[in-house]
């Protein structure tokens, strides 16, 4: 680090100011979720002793072994009528640990208090789940000062507009339980506004976010006809929506208004690629020919095509991990397997993957006839 | 006739029309990528193998086909290389604390219904397998910003051969900070995307904020994009150190050699 020595480090005060701002919310909040038992109706305990029971060897019927561990623990009632008083709970758990986990002394419990125990007066009761708001608050905190200490503001702005974006998105769900619009209108709305939106608050009112807003919308068109015409030719076949997880709804317009909003952010990143490259070449050499504009823009795109679909690819089928693991341990053939857990991943994939080639050519195109224009006025 | 098979073969068609031979390459790796996210899988499935070696060794792999097979094997792409696999094994201390501690592996209360018909007690550890998915969600990402870093870094010390290693490690730095936004960006819609159907089930089955915080797999998906985001953000100065001082290194070999 020897190197980084003669770096002069000089903190302008707005900076300081703005640290000290985000470190007082991060220890107000931080606070806040340690010590907000009473705004829970559920009863909240706190591990503070644990007795590990009996283990034993289990094998289920297609011979994989696992150890299932009893404890037994007290915890203190943190909220509610029962609050300061001791509470006995037990938990099972198994090395995989899929759908049970080990509880330590200091663990945060919801609990359901059954009663008292029958030789004592000591309350006993059952685990519910696990307090995770706190664990929820402190990576949340981590990744804001990550982004913001290596990104400065741009790393600020990309947590907020995340914070934003989400923020419409519970909104856009509130307003269609409320109206009962079609989704996939609101998921078209969404995308225009998150577009519109995360642009401008990236690259700033000017031509070249204009040119990228433009590009964005016709490529995420232009790519969800094409899984739709995809999906109406083949009838669907292939894709196996009995794998969508947490359905109260028609399945596959939930499924195309997630495809709408997912390809999103890949389509935005490859149009202000384009939109930037096209007039930075141009404010280099305003004299630049179009046939040349061409060849340089299509020469970028090409370069960027294979990994933000690969970016694309991993981020959708990295959630089904654990679902493959578990139909594979439990003898499910390989290929059904493959099939019904990756069908729609790889549906999502593709078609994003074709929203960033087809926006390649678009972004380009539109580039160009903005800087006609410019070429014109001047 | 399959819709997977259609929308691979329009990818296909479109990358080879945009894209021409680099377009055949590009789609290549994306079969090549699949096949060994297949292979890792059933590493990490076979006994007494530790799922986050084997996690390691895929993104090894992986960022190996997206760095030297698309492009070519040179020391931009070895610097970008490089960068990812040290990004990525700082990423995993803090991702296997994180997962250990919040307990959000494995599978929700709200996923019993699909689940109930296996058996759960398969000998596997699901912190770990936790702790690879989100390495593997972000690697792509991650790969794409070291060399997004790398390329550029490069150009400047040709464009002006006497600039100092700070310098060069600042200017890498503004880069990495011009693209952070718009990869954050990225992988944030494609995640968003999906939890468009779990939002839409907690407003149905009227869980409050409360509820909501602490379910598991609520936790899960935000926690993956905070990693997600942390590693983007972790690969900047990790790629802007190394090759301001792989760069300024190799001068100093030259001008004394």
């Amino acid at each position: 680090m020897k190197w980084l020595s003669g770096t002069s480090i000089r903190i302008r005060r707005q900076t300081l100011i703005l640290y000290g701002v985000l470190i007082l919310l991060c220890a107000g909040s931080m606070v806040f979720v340690f010590n907000n038992h009473a705004f829970y109706d559920t009863p909240i305990a706190k591990v503070i002793r644990v007795e590990p029971g009996k283990s034993e060897e289990v094998t289920d019927t297609n011979g994989n072994s696992d150890r299932l561990f009893t404890q037994r623990m007290i915890a203190e009632l943190k909220n509610g009528p029962y609050k300061g008083e001791q509470i006995h709970l037990e938990n099972t758990y198994s090395l995989s640990k899929a759908f049970d986990q080990e509880h330590r002394a200091g663990d945060e419990l919801f609990v359901y208090i059954a009663g008292q125990a029958e030789d004592s007066h000591v309350l006993a009761g059952d685990i519910e789940d696990v307090k995770r708001d706190y664990y929820m608050m402190g990576a949340f905190w981590l990744f804001l000062f990550v982004l913001t200490v290596v990104g400065k503001k741009k790393g600020l702005f990309a947590v907020l507009s995340l914070a934003i974006n989400m923020a419409i998105l519970v909104l856009a769900v509130e307003l269609y339980v409320r109206t009962g619009v079609n989704l996939l209108l609101i998921a078209a709305g969404l995308a225009v506004l998150f577009t519109i939106l995360s642009l401008l608050f990236l690259n700033g009112f000017n031509e070249k976010t204009y040119a990228a807003i433009l590009s964005t919308l016709l490529g995420t068109a232009a790519s969800l006809s094409v899984t739709l015409l995809v999906i109406r030719l083949t009838d669907g076949n292939g894709l196996h929506y009995e794998e969508l997880q947490f359905l109260t709804r028609p399945y596959e317009t939930v499924f195309l208004a997630g495809l709408f909003i997912g390809s999103l952010g890949a389509v935005m990143d490859v149009a202000i690629t384009m939109s930037a490259s096209v007039f930075e070449l141009w404010e280099k050499n305003p004299r630049i020919s179009m046939d040349a504009l061409r060849t340089s823009g299509m020469d970028i795109g090409r370069d960027i095509m294979g990994t933000m679909t690969s970016i694309l690819f991993f981020a959708y089928i990295s959630g089904s991990i654990p679902m493959l693991i578990l139909y594979f341990k439990n003898a499910s053939p390989f290929g059904y397997t493959l099939s019904i857990n990756l069908s729609l991943e790889l549906a999502r994939a593709l078609s994003g993957g074709i929203g960033i080639v087809l926006t390649i050519p678009i972004g380009l195109y539109i580039s160009m006839f903005f800087v006609r224009k410019k070429r014109a006025e001047s | 006739m399959n819709a997977i098979i259609l929308l691979a073969a329009i990818l296909f068609g479109l990358m080879v029309w945009v894209g021409g031979k680099k377009g055949v390459r590009s789609f290549i790796s994306l079969f090549f990528n699949f096949i060994v996210f297949l292979i890792a899988l059933m590493f990490i499935m076979a006994p007494s193998v530790n799922p986050i070696a084997v996690t390691l060794l895929a993104c090894t792999a992986i960022s190996s086909i997206n760095l030297f097979f698309i492009n070519r094997v040179n020391s931009k792409t070895i610097m970008a290389f490089a960068s990812t696999i040290i990004t990525i094994c700082l990423l995993l201390f803090l991702i296997d604390w994180i997962a250990n501690q919040s307990m959000i592996q494995g599978f929700g209360e709200e996923e019993i219904g699909e689940i109930s018909m296996f058996s759960l007690h398969i000998g596997i550890d699901f912190v770990q397998i936790a702790v690879s998915m989100i390495i593997i969600s972000t690697i792509g990402a991650i790969t794409d910003v070291a060399i997004a870093i790398s390329s550029p870094m490069r150009e400047l010390i040709i464009h002006d051969p006497d600039i100092s290693r700070e310098d060069l490690f600042r200017s890498g730095m503004t880069i990495g900070r011009d693209i952070l936004g718009s990869d954050t960006n990225t992988l944030f819609f494609a995640f968003i995307g999906g939890y468009m159907a779990l939002i839409l089930w907690f407003r149905d089955l009227n869980y409050s904020v409360g509820q909501m915080v602490n379910a598991k797999v609520f936790g899960g998906e935000m926690l993956t994009i905070f990693c997600a985001g942390i590693g983007i953000a972790l690969v900047i100065p990790v790629s802007a150190g190394i090759n301001a001082w792989y760069l300024t290194r190799r001068r100093e070999r030259k001008q004394t050699g």
